[in-house]
């Protein structure tokens, strides 16, 4: 096992070096100069002269290979450079932003799993029961109400008119309801079906009617037996949503003025502040394969037919 | 039967869990709202930005914002709305006849707001730091003028420039980059370039408190020489996200809403339309414009530029998609800026005067066919804007419909900022939006801009017979000495322009403000980018 998460975390070596490349290639193959994006910004006028000013400020006027092999040098050692935009070091911007993202997300994380547990489990012991229904309903519903639409509603009613919940902005745990609930609305509905599903399936299995008729208590053959196998899915699908929340965090944190790495990413984006998308791409890709290799690890606890190979 | 009783016990057990969740978002909904209603006597005004207000260093730019900037530092000269300069920091200047000595008397009662003094030497260490950096500052040409600065007494400072540059002081003026930031913040090396200790300026407000991308707040500066401002605190809430701004605004979370951009305009209606708060609108700033390229297809024909004069109803666009929040405009510079008072004849709204410039230009209509023609060709122009500016967008569908009645195809192109800088750089467009700089920029810096290649000002005028003429008045305007003289080559220039229907100027901009009841004192300044925070009241 532990040889197994070495060589896992070894593979991440290249895996990242790959992605980085391609990242620095397509950022350099998009068509606007960063060095104009950065005087546009700042309401200078292009001219030649301060655009060539800027670009040798930033190092933008050396060699491709050049460019990529200090960033990757420095890179190394965590330092990304500093942000063309705030003039900052990237990586004091993330840690700066990173934590409020992901205090976001984890309560999102964990309103998601804390409704759709339950609800998926009732959803597959009731099927086509009302509360299944109910759970279909708002499956539906779900994927397809957009998020902002629904921070602007949530916000709308539950700020602005019942005056219950702050507004925007961040600082005491108030603030997380609203745009975490955002955020999970659309993961609760797809876990519960998930699980449902996985569920039902497992319900079918001969292992279950051997439990019972072993006599176990109800409650039991749910909670180990049939909960433990139909997790599987579950936990795959959170291997994934982890990330997703992490860098799809844009909208409801632009919506509720969340001072997160979302919207800072997307606005590197647009001003073309290539040491801000390098350092997050490479930062999320770590992120995604990190929690692949837990998944995986997960899966092997759940489910102890699954071995991990570690002559692979 | 033991397995229905053990899920109905597990139903329970959920139910359970529900009515705790309920219960928790109310517990925390009853502490918000405690939280909210705190109340104290301390005078705050709520404000919002879109961006954090950066580390607010005088001589840079981005990420530093320009209505913060203005809040903590000072110019040494004002720029009035009507197009006029004032003493401020300077009591009162000196120009030598060749224009080439600036001698400002600087006023004695000044304090940084760290309690040190202003004086001549922290003059002159400010302008050195801007001048170290000058390759940054390019774009200004007074900073590449600066020949020399020198301190002759304590409050006299002398500036040296290389020529004659009338609008020193309209640059001077400027927001950024040059203002002045306490001798005592700069860092070791003295460029600050590099960054700053603290934001420690003459201003009449004081950073007091700065968590990044999330809040900034302003206090009064202890030792400000003028009129203190009214409230005890400024705080500058960061609201990426403008119908976001509009729910705090009516939630109460903040007081005001101001400048340009910073709601939708059906909002700015909305609130305007509740009557329960109240709404101000400036004279106009700068203009909306599209240039329109004398060197590019149809458009190289000056009648039918002309006859895209005639064609669109700004008025109709106004109303429709800026409902009424701008002024029509019908020169390029409106007349409240400095030596743009020229009484030009406007191109009338008229589609039949349209029609008969194009068809004097050989574009024939065509029977059974939508758009005119010449010698087989299709009346086309092409249309480049932002894909990003929703007012854009509309405009495009606005001059495609007028267009249409006068038989020009509009093709609309849509793209990403960057790469609709790079169409005003290379002149790849018939019309494209090209705004004016505003005060107090205007209009020197638009015609000092025509004459570079990187701007849509010189792209659009490339195909004009007189390009090289009006190239030469612009430079000879700037560096002229003699008041009447400018006027008249200013004159000559717009004029030229107007008539030549290089631009199709739309709509002046304004800023706007909505603002609580119990707010007084909300006005505008000569410069889009300032916000007089300290003429505000709370009552």
């Amino acid at each position: 096992m532990v040889s197994y998460i070495v060589k896992r975390l070894l593979s991440l070596i290249p895996v990242l070096v790959g992605i980085s490349l391609i990242t620095f290639l397509i950022l350099r193959l998009t068509p606007g100069d960063p060095a104009e994006a950065y005087l546009r910004l700042s309401q200078i006028p292009p001219t030649e002269a301060a655009v060539a000013a800027v670009r040798a400020e930033l190092g933008l006027d050396r060699p491709l290979p050049v460019q990529y092999g200090e960033w990757l040098v420095k890179a190394l050692t965590l330092d990304f450079g500093r942000s063309y935009a705030t003039h900052r070091p990237v990586w004091d911007e993330m840690m700066l932003l990173v934590p409020a993202t992901a205090q976001l997300a984890g309560v999102s994380l964990l309103i998601t799993l804390l409704i759709s547990i339950p609800m998926g489990i009732f959803s597959a012991l009731y099927k086509d029961g009302w509360f299944d229904n109910f759970c279909r309903l708002l499956a539906f519903t779900s994927a397809s109400t957009p998020n902002f639409w629904l921070g602007f509603l949530l916000m709308y009613f539950f700020s602005l008119k019942l005056d219950l919940l702050p507004t925007l902005g961040r600082g005491s745990w108030e603030h997380f309801i609203l745009p975490a609930v955002t955020l999970s609305f659309a993961y609760i509905a797809t876990y519960i079906r998930l699980l449902r599903t996985s569920m039902l399936e497992n319900l079918d299995q001969q292992f279950v009617l051997y439990a019972r008729a072993r006599g176990l208590k109800e409650s039991w053959v749910i909670g180990r037996h049939v909960l433990k196998n139909a997790m599987l899915p579950v936990v795959t699908a959170l291997g994934m949503s982890i990330g997703h929340l992490l860098s799809g965090s844009v909208i409801v944190e632009s919506v509720f003025a969340w001072p997160g790495i979302g919207r800072f990413c997307v606005s590197a984006i647009l001003n073309r502040d290539y040491p801000v998308v390098q350092c997050f791409v490479l930062m999320m890709s770590f992120i995604f394969v990190i929690a692949n290799l837990l998944v995986d690890i997960a899966y092997a606890w759940l489910d102890p037919r699954i071995r991990l190979k570690e002559e692979s | 039967m033991a397995a229905t009783k053990k899920q109905s016990n597990k139903f329970r057990q959920f139910a359970a869990l529900v009515v705790s969740l309920i219960l928790l978002v109310s517990l925390a909904a009853g502490c918000g709202s405690q939280t909210n209603k705190e109340t104290s006597k301390e005078k705050v005004l709520n404000f919002s930005w879109a961006k954090d207000v950066g580390p607010l260093n005088p001589h840079l730019y981005s990420p530093n914002e320009l209505f913060a900037q203005a809040m903590v530092y000072e110019p040494l000269v004002q720029y009035t709305g009507d197009g006029k300069i004032i003493p401020w920091l300077a009591e009162s200047w000196t120009v030598s006849p060749d224009g080439k000595e600036y001698i400002f008397k600087l006023r004695k009662d000044v304090k940084f707001s760290d309690g040190t003094v202003f004086n001549a030497a922290a003059v002159k260490k400010n302008f050195d730091a801007v001048l170290a950096n000058g390759k940054r500052h390019d774009w200004l040409a007074f900073v590449r003028q600066i020949k020399e600065t020198q301190v002759i007494d304590d409050s006299t400072f002398k500036l040296v420039l290389k020529d004659a540059y009338y609008p020193v002081l309209q640059d001077l003026a400027l927001i950024r980059p040059i203002r002045f930031l306490a001798p005592s913040q700069f860092p070791e090396s003295g460029n600050t370039a590099e960054g700053i200790k603290q934001p420690v300026g003459t201003g009449p407000w004081m950073l007091s408190e700065y968590k990044q991308g999330e809040v900034a707040v302003f206090v009064r500066n202890p030792h400000y020489w003028g009129t203190k401002p009214n409230v005890d605190k400024l705080v500058v809430k960061i609201i990426p996200d403008s119908e976001s701004r509009v729910v705090a605004f009516e939630k109460g979370e903040l007081n005001l809403i101001y400048g340009k951009g910073n709601i939708s305009i059906d909002a700015f209606k909305q609130l305007q339309a509740s009557g329960k708060y109240e709404t101000k609108l400036s004279g106009p700033l700068a203009t909306r414009a599209l240039a329109v390229n004398s060197n590019k297809g149809a458009t190289k024909e000056l009648k039918v530029r002309q006859a895209i004069q005639h064609a669109v109803n700004k008025e109709a666009f106004i109303k429709g998609v800026l409902f009424g929040t701008e002024h029509k405009a019908d020169t390029l510079l409106a007349a409240n800026f400095p030596y743009c008072n020229l009484g030009l004849q406007p191109y009338e709204y008229s589609e039949a005067k349209a029609k008969s410039l194009l068809a004097e230009a050989g574009w024939q209509e065509v029977p059974g066919k939508e758009f005119r023609e010449k010698d087989g060709q299709v009346l086309e122009v092409e249309f480049c804007f932002p894909s990003t500016d929703a007012i854009q967008k509309s405009l495009a569908e606005v001059l495609q419909g007028d267009l249409k009645k006068i038989g020009m195809k509009v093709k609309l192109t849509a793209e990403e900022p960057g790469a609709i800088f790079q169409r005003q750089k290379d002149g790849n467009f018939n019309l494209i939006s090209n705004d004016t700089w505003g005060a107090p920029s205007d209009p020197h810096s638009l015609v000092g801009s025509m004459r570079e290649p990187a701007h849509a000002d010189y792209q659009a005028q490339l195909g004009l017979p007189m390009k090289a003429e009006i190239d030469r008045k612009a430079s000879a305007v700037l560096v002229s000495t003699d008041e009447a003289k400018r006027q008249e080559l200013y004159r000559e220039i717009l004029t030229t322009l107007h008539e030549q229907a290089v631009y199709l100027p739309l709509s002046y901009l304004t800023n706007i403000a909505v603002y609580s009841k119990n707010i007084t004192g909300v006005t505008f300044m000569g410069s889009q980018y300032e916000i007089p925070f300290d003429k505000m009241e709370l009552q």
